[in-house]
């Protein structure tokens, strides 16, 4: 099931020098810790002039869609989902 | 006029890529929990929303694009439909276009999912074609998404290196050439050819030809007449083996449109809707410096019914406004009130011209400083910030899609 979110969410984030790639490890959304186990997609749009950064990823049991507004620097979590049917 | 009747004998140098089942593909790169399930992109997640397309796991229960959604959940109980997301598609359209365009600067995009490279006379077809088709699909899986797969079609010309990809899916790499074209064609079906449906079949048929094999070794005369048109030649050139596909056609019109939620009967009602397609079609084209002399409306109705009517403009217009209340005056010619379907806008007559007519009772040039500035708004805080008053409460009609087959569209995401 496919939930949408939309709040603000604590990431951490790596960068890695040799890949040259960025993406979160950690998530702390409502008290809870969820580790990253595997990055789907990392995409961006654009609105207007601001750029947004989507990384798709998942948990051992939980998908999160997270988007950094490249602007701001703020994290928020748009959607979660547990890969089941509606 | 000679002609040679055999296959081209050269080299196949014509690559095709498609990207299976695209949509559904992407959304199971992008979300690890829903793949090896049964996934299907639909235009609306609702029970009558239609679908676009369905993960391999869908397709084997039967599910295809075009159908509903309810009717996919009938044949898969725990189909999981998502809705499109067309910023991740064309995303990862421009992540497949920069593998690409590292093999070769002869590539064309034919749509969101499928390129052709040609690969003639550049120094890596020194590799073999079937070589840098594993390549390309390894580079894919390595550089776009470990989960996304690509079917590779070679041959000596465009149509059949689509012919050749569509083959083997998915993950298919398979090459059509002068040695074993006369096997590919014994196991195909006319339909099976790209082009070639029931109505284009009926007329083959009328003239004998039953198989691919007797469509190939037709002549000339007999091929233009069952089509009734020179399109007899190009069929015959096509399945020789040689090139009459790679045209490319200009930009003519520009125009948007919009299957309805719910079926709206009223002008009144589909007039924001009307309001925000014109705005999105004159954002784009006036992006591209165009101006048209032209505006086309139509209607497809729930009865399945068709109406449109086109309408040439003394003047060159460039305002979404002037669109939209050409458009309107088109709608209200209409056989409406009447359910409608779908509803689509188009501009045609594009012109590049600077200098416009002036005119006695508005200020253009003040019209032209104007627009100009509104587009600069919504260019800085994103679409229709400042639009006009017409459209409010169309925030959740015609949302961001991608066009099918829509190879014109992707030059306006390359030029961003």
């Amino acid at each position: 099931m496919i939930q949408r979110i939309s709040e603000p969410v604590s990431v951490v984030s790596t960068f890695n020098s040799a890949t040259k790639k960025v993406y979160p490890t950690n998530i702390v959304w409502r008290q809870r810790i969820y580790k990253i186990t595997k990055i789907g997609l990392h995409h961006t749009y654009r609105q207007g002039r601001t750029l947004y950064h989507v990384f798709s990823v998942a948990s051992q049991n939980l998908f999160f869609r997270l988007v950094l507004n490249s602007e701001t620097l703020f994290w928020r979590l748009e959607e979660i989902s547990d890969g089941l049917s509606n | 006029m000679d002609f040679q009747t055999n296959f081209n004998p050269e080299k196949p140098y014509v690559m095709h890529i498609d990207l299976n089942s695209c949509f559904a593909m992407v959304e199971q790169q992008a979300n690890p929990l829903l793949r090896n399930k049964p996934v299907a992109v639909a235009a609306y997640a609702t029970s009558s929303g239609c679908i676009l397309a369905a993960s391999y796991e869908a397709k084997r229960l039967g599910v295809k694009t075009g159908m509903r959604v309810k009717e996919g959940r009938l044949l898969c109980p725990s189909l999981i439909v998502l809705p499109p997301d067309a910023p991740k598609y064309r995303d990862v359209h421009l992540k497949l276009r920069k593998v690409l365009s590292s093999y070769t600067n002869d590539f064309v995009p034919r749509s969101i999912d499928e390129f052709v490279l040609n690969l003639k006379d550049y120094p890596v077809s020194a590799k073999g074609m079937t070589n840098i088709g594993l390549e390309i699909k390894k580079r894919i899986k390595k550089e776009v998404g470990d989960y996304l797969t690509v079917s590779v079609g070679i041959s000596t010309n465009r149509f059949l290196a689509k012919t050749a990809c569509s083959l083997h899916k998915p993950d298919g790499l398979e090459e059509i050439n002068k040695d074993n074209f006369e096997s590919v064609f014994s196991k195909l079906n006319l339909v099976d050819l790209c082009g070639i449906k029931a109505r284009n079949a009926s007329r083959l048929m009328g003239m004998g030809i039953y198989s691919v094999s007797q469509f190939y070794d037709s002549p000339i005369w007999k091929l233009k007449a069952a089509f009734s048109s020179i399109a007899g030649y190009y069929w015959w050139v096509r399945l020789h083996g040689f090139e009459i596909d790679d045209v490319e056609w200009g930009r003519r019109s520009y125009g948007n449109s919009y299957s309805l939620p719910k079926p709206f009967k009223s002008p009144k009602d589909l007039s924001p809707i009307l309001a925000k397609l014109s705005e999105k079609t004159g954002f784009r084209l006036r992006k591209a410096g165009y101006k048209v002399q032209g505006v086309h409306l139509a209607l497809l109705f729930k009865d399945h019914t068709y109406w449109h009517k086109g309408l040439k403009l003394p003047h060159p217009i460039f305002d979404s406004r002037d669109i939209f209340k050409t458009a309107f005056r088109l709608m209200c010619k209409s056989p409406l009130p009447k359910p409608v379907a779908n509803i689509a806008v188009s501009c045609f007559n594009l012109t590049k011209k600077d200098t416009l007519q002036l005119n006695l009772f508005e200020n253009i040039e003040k019209k032209k400083e104007l627009v100009s500035a509104v587009d600069n708004i919504n260019k800085r805080w994103g679409h229709f910030v400042v639009a006009q008053g017409g459209m409010l409460e169309t925030s959740d009609y015609v949302p961001d899609r991608i066009a099918f087959g829509g190879v014109k569209e992707l030059e306006e995401i390359t030029t961003d």
